[in-house]
């Protein structure tokens, strides 16, 4: 190991244990820490409306989806065009439990860390099960399957009177060890909560991709025949991909359902299965660090896009739909030059930065 | 005692015989050749082993255990890798990961381990890297170890094709063409590291090649295949002189 624990300027691993580490140096863990203290400290200093604040959830959210997403298409390279559909299956788990034992119940209140892990299991049930056909399909026939679930989802919901035929179903607030979460504190306790969630997804997602559970999906990603040969079911495998994704989903469903204090049906629709595509290629994929770009980026886009055009429709009177308008055309718009210019994602420029900022300021 | 006992196999596709009736015995500790000329059946016969085909008739048996409908995964635990023809690895990963991805059965722990990655998860890990490394400095990948597989070249490619399948830690070895599209030096460098796992690593060894130099000069035994039928057997000097095989590869007068 070199002395120089701060900045190491070569690779002086004498064991492969050294050589598991999540940071290499000091630096980069303290960097790390100060970046997590800044992420929990800021709301004790600062203070924001409740309209910014949901906007920072809704981020946190879809990226505990997004997580799940890439590690599908990113990492198995398995197309899932019903991602939504999955976060639908965790916040329908929430509802249903509120639906049969009522909405304040102490379960639904108390116990919802309980009611987010089994929405999660829920999703991952659904995920394996919606997987089957990805024993046989690949490519675009497979993202037709998982298309085809996103459709059977909405209309179950739309027809079944158990789910209000996907009206609200609310459900009820959260307690804390200090009593209820009042309405006031409501979207900074959950900014709180879905924090802490992602940093703990977060590091299982590293942790995993070092292990052969993260490695095993990219071999049936690049070759599926000769991982059948090196000892690896194929076939399981892209099954536990799709669980691995439905549980990542349905937990963001568990997470929304208790944000928004109630389920309703059109927020996970076939465009929001699309939003959290675009979101995963954005990002970048296959890699660790795009699944918090891609949310951030997207939603920060739509932020600016819904200020931008309230100022557009103050000026153009004559055309008050400009904010209607301007939305779906700046994602498209993204999203196709993204393709074109960047398709590995804004992950892609990170690695520059990093490599760049490595050396500098020296050129090589 | 036979190592590898392949009798009375059959593989149709359809009405085309890829095999028809073929017997084979491998030996334990040799290398075994199997030559023949285009789309004798060679890679069928490679592929029936692994467990890519199952065949319509006959059956594979190694210790006793019938291979006839196994599939790869459960044939590769068994103890028998294999090496593709056409480069099939995983090029998004990089040498060591390709490697490491062979020792996929070894790996015990379980998912919540992995998912914290304390204890058992990193003890083990860093065994089976053990491992892998000694495989990397059999096989002289060492300056090659952290590169994208996808961005090496084809000649080191294949090496890593045959390491790769060597992570397995197997008795017998099928190795489809080895040598294919090499130049003079990386044939004997490969021919070198066969001699060795042979040797070093007591491993039998089942060749499938073209260059028929290599095939005389180093099997211990050979089958000769011709349209799926088994045209001639023995050690390499019976070969040669086997009237049938020349035919084969030269044609009548």
């Amino acid at each position: 190991m070199s002395q120089n624990r701060w900045l190491a300027t070569g690779n002086f691993f004498t064991s492969y244990k050294q050589e598991q580490r999540t940071f290499f140096t000091h630096l980069d863990r303290t960097i790390f820490t100060c970046f997590l203290v800044l992420l929990f400290g800021w709301p004790l200093v600062f203070e924001i409306s409740n309209k910014y604040m949901l906007v920072l959830d809704n981020i946190l959210i879809a990226i505990v989806a997004v997580m799940g997403l890439n590690l599908l298409l990113g990492f198995a390279g398995l197309i899932s065009i019903g991602h939504a559909a999955f976060v639908g299956i965790g916040a329908y788990t929430v509802a249903s439990v509120c639906q049969v034992i009522g909405e304040n119940h102490v379960i639904v209140t108390h116990f919802w860390p309980v009611l987010i892990v089994c929405a999660g299991i829920m999703g991952a049930i659904f995920g394996a099960f919606v997987g089957l056909p990805a024993l046989r399909l690949k490519h675009l026939y497979l993202a037709i399957a998982t298309l085809s679930f996103q459709m059977i989802f909405e209309w179950f919901i739309q027809f079944m009177s158990f789910f209000n035929q996907g009206q609200t179903i609310y459900v009820g607030r959260a307690h804390w060890f200090t009593g209820q979460v009042g309405r006031s504190e409501h979207y900074l306790f959950w900014y709180y909560i879905i924090l802490i969630i992602v940093v703990v997804l977060g590091f299982g997602v590293r942790n995993l991709l070092k292990t052969k559970y993260g490695r095993c999906l990219v071999a049936v990603r690049d070759n599926d025949r000769a991982a059948d040969a090196m000892g690896m079911n194929p076939g399981l495998t892209k099954v536990y991909a799709f669980a691995l994704a439905g549980f990542f989903a349905g937990v963001a469903g568990a997470l929304h359902a208790y944000l928004y204090r109630g389920v309703g049906f059109d927020s996970f629709t076939l465009h929001h299965s699309v939003a959290y595509l675009a979101m995963a290629i954005v990002g970048g994929l296959g890699t660790l660090n795009g699944i918090f770009w891609g949310p951030v980026a997207i939603k920060y886009l739509d932020l600016q896009v819904e200020q931008f055009s309230e100022l557009a429709g103050h000026y153009l009177t004559y055309a008050p739909n400009v904010a209607t308008a301007l939305k779906p055309l700046s994602f498209g718009l993204v999203i196709v030059l993204f393709l074109m210019y960047e398709p590995r994602g804004i992950a892609n420029w990170w690695r520059i930065v990093k490599s760049y900022t490595k050396l500098w300021p020296f050129r090589y | 005692m036979a190592h590898l006992q392949i009798s009375d196999v059959t593989l149709s596709f359809g009405g085309l015989k890829a095999l028809s009736h073929v017997d084979m015995t491998i030996e334990p500790g040799l290398i075994t050749s199997i030559i023949g000329p285009n789309g004798a059946g060679k890679t069928s016969m490679l592929n029936c082993i692994s467990g890519f085909y199952h065949p319509t008739k006959g059956e594979i048996k190694y210790k006793d255990k019938d291979l006839s409908n196994a599939s790869p995964h459960q044939v590769s635990t068994m103890g028998i890798a294999r090496a593709f023809q056409n480069l099939e690895l995983f090029s998004g990963l990089s040498v060591l990961d390709n490697l490491l991805l062979a020792r996929h059965q070894n790996l015990t722990y379980s998912f919540f381990h992995a998912a914290v990655f304390f204890g058992k998860a990193s003890r083990v890990e860093a065994e089976n890297r053990k491992f892998v490394e000694d495989i990397i400095d059999f096989m002289e990948l060492e300056p090659y170890r952290k590169n994208l597989v996808g961005s090496l070249s084809y000649g080191i490619q294949k090496k890593v094709e045959v390491a790769r399948a060597l992570t397995l830690d197997p008795e017998i070895l099928l190795l489809d063409e080895p040598m294919a599209g090499m130049n003079i030096q990386e044939k004997e460098d490969i021919v070198r590291f066969v001699m060795d796992i042979q040797k070093e690593r007591s491993v039998t060894v089942v060749l499938v090649e073209h260059d028929l130099g290599v095939v005389m000069d180093i099997s211990d035994r050979i089958y000769v295949l011709d349209f799926g039928e088994v045209i001639g057997s023995g050690t390499p000097e019976e070969v040669a002189n086997n009237p049938k095989v020349i035919d084969a590869y030269i044609g009548e007068d």
